[in-house]
């Protein structure tokens, strides 16, 4: 029950790249992209009908012909030593209306994730999600990196911008990772796995729209470039920014003048040094939360 | 299937070959429930099995309705000597696939079913006094087939929208399909202002087809007494209410109502129904 594999390539120390829908597409966007790029080869699936609910019914005179689920599939690429699988999942299995991954069907599915990653001998999981930040739209999204073995720690503080936990303010390196992107962390150390989540910043007010936020995919394929020493050219995402930028700045324009002053400010959010006082204080931070808050429930949830 | 279900078998039914017929409650007029409870009422069905609720339905506690604490039940009916069995069902709110497996598990294996047929509604803005229709939608075009010498639209073409789910009687006849077993999902579209209320003459119009098809003799004398008093109750709302009898004049005449129209509408008719009851 469960996995298909409908080939078994021969792949040599590869790692495997996961990614699912969330705030802002952040993750899959950045996972299909490369895989797209990189002309990734279909190799399997986690069949649907234990964990997803049918997304769509044909029917044709009046003959039932197909119900479609949403996919869970894996992709190969073989690049001389930098193999790479991709699982790209259309939807994250939830249970009494949760909007992420949790319980035992999550469980389960990451568990078969990882049947994959045992069967290949993948040497790392990289998984890609959002992370909700008091950031500007204006400026580039760094990456929230977190990794399930210390081991790993130095190397992610030589990536290009971006963050462990600790070097944000006011977290103490706490914090936590919702939905798949985050359990599959967990059950990769429970199997002896190492682990990365990549999340590309969004900023605060921007969470709830229905809009996709490529700048931060992009963020997190610069990141995996880098990890994986790839060359990968990523124009395709900054076409797709522009278009989203324009439905950005439309909303941004709708906010209130005295509210639109505060998240201004964070602009000026820029700086990843834990030791230095950011340039906005604490109270202005929680002040800037209740604001965007307030607007958003006048609004109606914001979607 | 090598999975465990929660199914609980109280009495191996001893049948050659049923039909079975499934109705769901929190149905659009309860028209499943209703219908399939009917059938039970009439026919004297025996209950022999039951799906335990554990894993499909939330159990922080118990809806109350009509003043009743309520639980969610999911039984099986039999009555050997029409060759029918009956499935009553809440809507399971979670895994889906694992309870409609476990409902075809029993009607396979336990009573060796050759047909299955589901009951649905569907809103219609036609007015209640037009005729009700019954729609069909087939798993195989051998049962499309059979179907051909009875009254209902088989030709229906559908593509579920954008935002929307398929539902759990096209998850049922697609898993049935897998099966071989043979599979019906009836439709009866209901004036939306009796969503929420009974509706005896879509009642009346699933029933007399599957009284028909599987030839179970029913006398309908009680249901069409019903369907009588309710259209006496909503002539009553027409002539004590005008604003009311001109909207549903309008839907007689294929006209379309402004949503707050149909609002008031729902509510008078709504509101009326309950009291008179």
């Amino acid at each position: 029950m469960g996995l298909r594999l409908y080939q078994e390539p021969q792949l040599e120390n590869p790692i495997l790249v996961a990614g699912w829908p969330g705030i802002g597409n952040i993750g899959i966007i950045a996972v299909d992209t490369l895989r797209g790029i990189l002309e990734a080869e279909e190799f399997g699936e986690i069949e649907p009908w234990d964990f997803l609910y049918p997304n769509r019914v044909l029917i044709r005179k009046g003959v039932l012909e197909y119900l479609e689920f949403p996919s869970s599939k894996f992709y190969f690429k073989s690049m001389g030593g930098k193999d790479i699988i991709f699982f790209v999942g259309e939807e994250q299995p939830t249970e009494g209306g949760r909007l992420y991954a949790e319980g035992g069907k999550a469980y389960r599915m990451a568990n078969l994730v990882l049947d994959v990653v045992e069967k290949f001998k993948c040497r790392r999981i990289y998984t890609s999600g959002a992370a909700v930040a008091l950031t500007h739209h204006t400026t580039k999204p760094r990456v929230w990196a977190v990794p399930n073995n210390e081991s790993l720690i130095p190397e992610i503080r030589g990536y290009g911008n971006t963050v462990l936990m600790s070097d944000i303010e006011g977290r103490g390196g706490h914090g936590n990772i919702t939905g798949l992107n985050g359990l599959l962390l967990g059950v990769a150390k429970k199997r002896g796995c190492e682990a990365i989540c990549l999340m590309g910043e969004i900023p605060v007010y921007l969470q709830g729209l229905p809009l996709s936020y490529p700048k931060a995919s992009k963020s997190v394929l610069e990141v995996l470039n880098h990890s994986l020493k790839i060359e990968v050219n990523l124009d395709k995402l900054d076409e797709l920014d522009q278009k989203v930028e324009r439905r950005i700045e439309e909303f941004y324009q709708q906010i209130p003048l005295e509210i639109k002053g505060q998240l201004d400010r964070l602009k000026q959010v820029t700086d990843a040094q834990p030791a230095e006082p950011g340039p906005i204080t604490e109270e202005e931070e929680k002040r800037i939360m209740e604001d965007v808050e307030k607007f958003f429930k006048k609004r109606g949830g914001g979607g | 299937m090598s999975q465990e279900y929660p199914i609980k078998i109280y009495k191996e039914p001893d049948l050659r070959h049923p039909s079975l017929v499934l109705g769901w409650s929190e149905d659009m007029s309860n028209l499943g429930w209703k219908a399939t409870g009917y059938l039970n009422r009439k026919l004297k069905g025996q209950e022999f099995a039951e799906i335990e609720p554990e894993d499909f339905f939330p159990l922080g506690g118990v809806a109350i309705e009509g003043n009743l604490a309520q639980f969610p039940e999911s039984k099986f009916y039999a009555r050997r000597e029409y060759e029918l069995v009956v499935f009553q069902s809440g809507s399971p709110g979670a895994e889906w696939y694992k309870f409609l497996n476990a409902v075809l598990d029993v009607a396979e294996h336990h009573c060796q079913v050759k047909e299955l047929y589901t009951i649905g509604a569907m809103v219609s803005f036609s007015a209640h006094t037009a005729p009700r229709r019954l729609l069909a939608v087939v798993n195989s075009a051998e049962i499309k087939e059979v179907l051909s010498q009875y009254e209902l639209a088989r030709d229906l073409d559908y593509q579920t929208p954008p935002g929307e789910r398929p539902t759990l009687n096209s998850f049922l006849l697609w898993i049935a399909k897998g099966r071989n077993i043979p599979g019906v999902s009836l439709w009866v579209p209901i004036p939306f202002y009796l969503a929420t209320v009974e509706d005896a003459q879509a009642q009346k119009k699933v029933l007399s087809f599957l009284n028909e098809r599987l030839d179970l003799k029913i006398d309908f004398r009680d249901l069409d007494q019903e369907i009588r008093e309710q259209n006496e109750q909503l002539a009553q709302v027409r002539s004590r209410f005008p604003q009311i009898d001109d909207y549903i004049n309008r839907l007689e005449s294929n006209l379309m109502l402004s949503e707050e129209e149909n609002g008031e509408l729902i509510k008078k008719v709504e509101d009326f129904l309950r009291e008179g009851d």
